[in-house]
């Protein structure tokens, strides 16, 4: 038809969800992904599982602090926060986000259970000393009783089942939402979960560089990161050219909307060269640094940007779905304004999440022994040497 | 290609009107109370299950002077900037001819037959009564808001002041005491019609049953199955339309609004 419209009057519309939920999405995700980093070093066999075991120390720690913090600013994206308890007292089977607020307490409650399981040897061996450090193992511990294998394995594998219904209530409360087009689509889950999967990795690299013990194991640490990373971004990259595929083809109007928004909007086409680039970057410099392991001195110090590269990534996902789709009118023309507050509802949620998280780990890094026995040898023998100078 | 979608839309639109007025014949629509699966529609609940409360829009009547809006807002105390109907105005012009004219379309919440906004209620706060009408219960809402993404229409919000979901109830408080909604009270030019579908009889019932191939209804492709039904309606504005925004705020530094402007014009 030969005719141009203009749009005179509507009103402007808020976005109804704020940052918190980003946080929330991207800490819920890099634990259930550190969770299963975790599991062959902490439950495996053999020599495979030895190999892991410096990784699953970092990546328990990580699971433990993301697991806590989550919550946190999924509550606080509650324009209620006071009535969670409605959660529970009204549960509704028709609806997704009330099948997670029953999968999320199970979650963390086993979460604990299998970290605090994990931790429990070294736990009982910083008993053994004096001060307060010991004071809090000894509180922590709860008792000197051991606890078979087979415990920690069941635990670990219940966990890892409430992870799985976390990865599909995520995915599948954000993908029912045909209202949102960008949002309807099967793969977005998919994405979570690899995108998810890059972020732990990348957040173990990050962690690897600056809280693990200098000794064995630290640039195992990095090139089982690295590995991760890549396999994480090959798989994501296949599931993002699977869904433009479907779409190209005809089959998913989430495609359609997403080219018409990078169409239509600068921004959007900017945000989707950047993504493009990201990934670019990220996949080469995991697989040179990878490649150069080698001559790893200089390398396993630089590393951990690689690492924070891994993290945006991660995050800017989540930030692009959650955020900037919200942006994309339902009935007006044009785009809503997303407009990033310093208040708690904007940049202060954000940076207080993060902050909140950082606490989280170095309460747990200050008063539990989460780097295992190993770690524990230095501090006494320094001790004992301080008591015998 | 776009106006290939768009005559396909309209082919789309009425037929949904008709299929959406099909079950309202036998008055079917009763999922059983308990164990829905996820994202189905839970049991209705409250409200006059004899009664299918429905609205008509004539465009053919509306002059866009948001008296609708005005009514409502007062009527129902929202909080400023925020709207449970709104009137969208837009300039069409004949790019060959020059020609111009003006498109008017109240909105509102459609009442869906099929509201996707009530299954995703984790705490069952919003629910449609057995008169079709979809209401929130404001003391059991926890304001997660996620209703209001899967609202296609945009007709919910948060409210600010209650922090909690707000919307449209087809002024459930006035049927009640047998009034009609503040919004079709002070149309000027009688272009909304409210009633009871199921009465044969009553207004809205005699209009379907005359204009039954006009009516169109806003983006049938949902499957909502909505039940404000457009007379007079032209399918470029059935979905989100392709136009030119123009008025858009303006803010200073700090992000307070200070006035509006026109965007590239």
């Amino acid at each position: 038809m030969n005719s141009s419209i203009i749009e005179i009057l509507t009103p402007r519309y808020e976005l109804a969800w704020y940052p918190w939920a980003v946080q929330y999405f991207f800490l819920i995700a890099i634990s259930y992904s550190a969770l299963l980093l975790s599991l062959p070093g902490t439950i495996g066999r053999g020599q495979f599982a030895q190999r892991w075991q410096p990784m699953a120390r970092l990546a328990l720690l990580i699971t433990l602090t993301c697991t806590l913090v989550a919550p946190v600013a999924l509550l606080a994206d509650l324009h209620q926060p006071m009535r969670f308890w409605h959660f529970y007292a009204n549960a509704t089977s028709t609806s997704w986000m009330s099948i997670g607020s029953i999968l999320l307490p199970l979650y963390l409650f086993s979460v604990l259970g299998y970290v605090w399981l994990a931790w429990r040897p070294a736990l009982l061996q910083a008993r053994q000393g004096h001060g307060f450090a010991a004071g809090v193992a000894r509180l922590l511990s709860a008792g000197d009783w051991q606890v078979r294998r087979s415990v920690l394995t069941i635990v670990a594998l219940t966990a890892t089942v409430f992870a799985a219904g976390i990865m599909l209530y995520t995915g599948a409360e954000i993908a029912i939402i045909k209202a949102r087009p960008l949002w309807h689509t099967n793969w977005l889950p998919v994405m979570f979960v690899t995108t998810g999967m890059v972020a732990a990795a990348g957040l173990v690299l990050v962690l690897n560089r600056f809280m693990s013990p200098a000794r064995e194991g630290r640039s195992e640490i990095n090139r089982q990161g690295l590995k991760v990373i890549l396999v994480a971004m090959l798989v994501s990259a296949f599931v993002a050219a699977a869904w433009l595929l479907s779409g190209l083809s005809g089959h998913s109007e989430s495609v359609a909307a997403a080219l018409e928004s990078v169409q239509a909007n600068s921004d959007w086409r900017l945000s989707a060269i950047w993504a493009l680039l990201a990934g670019v970057i990220l996949f080469a410099f995991a697989a040179i640094a990878l490649k150069a392991r080698t001559q790893s001195a200089a390398i396993s110090r630089w590393v951990w940007l690689v690492g924070i590269l891994a993290l945006h990534v991660g995050w800017a996902f989540r930030w692009m779905v959650l955020m900037e789709v919200q942006t994309v009118a339902k009935n007006t023309a044009g785009y809503y304004q997303l407009v990033v507050e310093l208040g708690s509802y904007g940049l202060m949620g954000i940076i207080g999440t993060f902050g909140l998280w950082l606490a989280v780990l170095l309460l747990v890094d200050l008063f539990i022994p989460w780097q295992g026995q190993a770690h524990q040898r230095p501090h006494q023998s320094l001790a004992a040497e301080a008591q015998h100078g | 290609m776009d106006f290939a979608r768009r005559a396909i839309l309209g082919q789309i639109a009425k037929l949904t009107a008709g299929a959406a007025l099909v079950p309202l014949a036998s008055l079917s629509f009763s999922p059983s109370a308990h164990a829905s699966p996820i994202n189905s529609q839970p049991a209705r609940r409250e409200g006059d299950a004899s009664k299918r409360y429905g609205m008509i829009i004539d465009l053919r009547q509306c002059i866009g002077c948001q008296a609708c809006t005005v009514s409502c807002h007062i009527e129902n105390e929202a909080p400023m900037g925020s709207f449970r109907t709104i009137v969208s105005q837009y300039e069409v012009s004949n790019k060959s001819t020059g020609d111009m004219a003006t498109m008017v379309l109240p909105r509102l919440c459609n009442h869906c037959e099929n509201p996707p906004c009530v299954p995703v209620c984790p705490v069952q706060a919003t629910f449609q009564r057995k008169d079709g009408i979809v209401v929130v219960d404001n003391e059991a809402c926890v304001g997660c808001a996620y209703c209001v993404q899967a609202c296609p229409y945009d007709a919910r919000f948060i409210n600010k002041e209650t922090q909690t979901a707000d919307k449209c109830t087809f002024c459930a408080h006035r049927l009640e005491a047998n009034l009609l909604p503040a919004c079709v009270e002070s149309c000027v030019g009688g272009a909304r019609i409210i009633g009871d579908m199921r009465d044969p009889n009553s207004q809205i019932s005699k209009m379907i049953a005359q204009h039954r191939s006009e009516l169109m209804v806003l983006k049938p492709e949902q499957g909502t199955l909505p039940q404000v039904y457009y007379l007079g309606m032209d399918e470029r504005f059935l979905s989100r339309p392709q136009a030119e925004p123009a008025l858009w705020d303006v803010r200073d530094i700090d992000g307070k609004e200070i006035g509006y402007e026109f965007l590239d014009h």
